[in-house]
């Protein structure tokens, strides 16, 4: 038996990517066309040979758990491999989870019946590449209670996270939410450690952290609360700047904290050499894709300008353009773009059909919305403003479920 | 103020010798004979202490531990109990201490007192 459990928490509302969140979780959001947020996760662990897995659900899980059922079944049971997904269970309390630490408390009852020497606490929402086992095993090196997996963010940035100021041999010394002056890491004066949400704990130590904070009043929050308590009690915190599996000159990891960040982190995607690779086979990103025929184009008639064109664009099984042009967009499966229909900058979730002649232009576009013949979106923000959410950077999200048409003149 | 203590068990004779005892030490004592008592009689009182024994018929004092924990999660609770090996189950660490069960009180008795800080 493995040694380590890992715990993903996928449980949170993800407010701040309403309304691509309003009825499907945030680990369930699609990214990049076919993925779902969760799968960067779970292929990390998957490509790190870890193989019992626990992810904790809470809030709109429909979307997540179909997606689990269809694209990671592939565990197998019998060799002590799972990834299952828990919904709260009420076993002890009649509310749902108050916090990050809250929800592993609620669930400690799973600890007890596995007894893992150590627990890998992962986050279900970051897109990022990491082999968990050199964590680990820097973990097993300096003897620590906890390490926290750190990303090198520059200082500037890191005001908005979690920092980790950490001596020579990366303990940390304090652990600051949000520092109006975030500390350098170690031997780099440009960069703070910031926390990826990463935790590998020994499991004792977990527990009995787990139980101390349950009987505060504050946030129950594993960055708020458990890290700044041991902390200050000088228990072994490490921190460990990951080693990007990603192999780009920056590291990468990211935090679709908005919907601007969500749209630039795809609109990275379809860039000439996209800081997040997705090419690499040493380092496969996993998930479900449904069998649809290949993406298609028709219609080469350039005399009457009827040409279906696609540029710079990421187009998944299913999406026929027919006639229109997409440039510098990604189109979930079966996403139709019609007839001199014009597409730019945007992302489109599955089953997206744009009419002809309509003009669409840095806009997220939800599942299943049938944009009419003419219309237009990104052009004239005064009047999408009266019908859609305008991001602070400019972005038109159009949520699922709307009816549109156009006005009536 | 005389602290009150809450004892369960689901011996009548040990309930006795913790009435007795306890209130010869200046507590003032209520009992209760299972955890389904135990949780009757916490949503009607308040109690500074509870003592829970773990094996009894119904629900066990673990279970109970954890529903009273979290209708009051600074519920000062200490698990009495014959048994050992429930000691290293972490559902058990919730409670403020574990004894092992004696008809000797002494151990009991000071790790009340130290909890409540002295009476």
């Amino acid at each position: 038996m493995d040694p380590t459990l890992t715990i993903i928490m996928a449980g949170g509302r993800g407010e701040r990517l309403y309304p691509l969140t309003r009825d499907r979780a945030k680990p369930a959001v699609r990214f990049g066309g076919i993925y779902r947020i969760i799968d960067f996760t779970l292929s990390n662990c998957l490509n790190s040979g870890i193989r019992q897995i626990y992810l904790l659900t809470q809030y709109n899980s429909v979307s997540l758990e179909r997606h689990l059922k269809l694209g990671w079944n592939f565990f197998n049971r019998e060799l002590g491999e799972f990834i299952e997904s828990i919904p709260p269970q009420y076993r002890t309390e009649d509310r749902w989870y108050a916090g990050t630490a809250d929800s592993i408390f609620q669930n400690i009852n799973l600890l007890e019946q596995m007894r893992p020497k150590r627990v890998l606490v992962l986050s279900g929402d970051h897109i990022y590449k990491m082999d968990y086992q050199d964590l680990i095993a820097f973990h097993l090196e300096t003897k620590a209670e906890v390490t926290v997996g750190a990303a090198e963010i520059p200082r500037h940035q890191a005001s908005q996270m979690g920092v980790m100021d950490a001596d020579s041999k990366y303990r940390v010394r304090r652990f600051l939410e949000k520092p109006s002056d975030p500390p350098p890491m170690p031997g780099n004066s440009k960069v703070s450690l910031v926390s990826m949400g990463v935790y590998i704990f020994e499991t004792e130590k977990l527990v009995r952290e787990l139980i101390l904070d349950s009987k505060t009043n504050n946030e129950h929050d594993f960055g708020k609360n458990i890290l700044p308590d041991m902390i200050a009690r000088k228990e072994k915190v490490y921190a460990y700047p990951f080693k990007d599996k990603n192999r780009k000159k920056a590291k990468y990891w990211r935090d679709i904290g908005s919907l601007d960040s969500y749209w630039e982190t795809n609109m990275d995607l379809v860039s000439v050499n996209p800081e997040f690779n997705l090419y690499d086979q040493e380092w496969p990103i996993h998930t479900y894709q449904g069998q649809y025929p290949p993406a298609k184009t028709v219609f080469a008639n350039e005399k009457e300008g009827r040409v279906g064109q696609l540029l710079d664009s990421l187009v998944s099984g299913g999406c026929v353009v027919s006639g229109g042009r997409v440039e510098r967009s990604i189109l979930a499966p079966r996403v139709r773009v019609n007839s001199y229909a014009k597409v730019e900058e945007s992302i489109m979730m599955e089953d997206v059909n744009i009419g002809r002649y309509a003009k669409v232009r840095r806009a997220i576009i939800d599942k299943g919305v049938a944009i009419p013949a003419r219309f237009e979106i990104g052009y004239h923000p005064e009047e999408d403003a009266k019908r859609f959410s305008i991001t602070p950077g400019g972005i038109t999200v159009v949520p699922s479920g709307i009816l549109l048409e156009n006005p009536q003149k | 103020m005389k602290k009150k203590l809450l004892f369960a068990d689901d011996e009548p004779n040990l309930r006795i010798l913790y009435k007795t005892e306890f209130e010869s030490e200046g507590y003032e004592v209520d009992t209760a004979v299972d955890a389904a008592e135990v949780l009757e009689k916490v949503e009607k009182n308040t109690y500074d202490l509870i003592v829970l024994d773990i094996m009894m018929p119904g629900m066990n004092g673990i279970e109970a531990m954890e529903k009273i924990l979290s209708k009051d999660k600074k519920q000062l609770v200490i698990l009495n109990t014959a048994y050992t090996v429930y000691k290293d189950n972490f559902m058990t660490w919730a409670a403020d201490a574990y004894i092992i069960k004696s008809s000797d009180l002494t151990e009991l008795s000071e790790k009340v007192k130290e909890l409540l800080g002295g009476n």
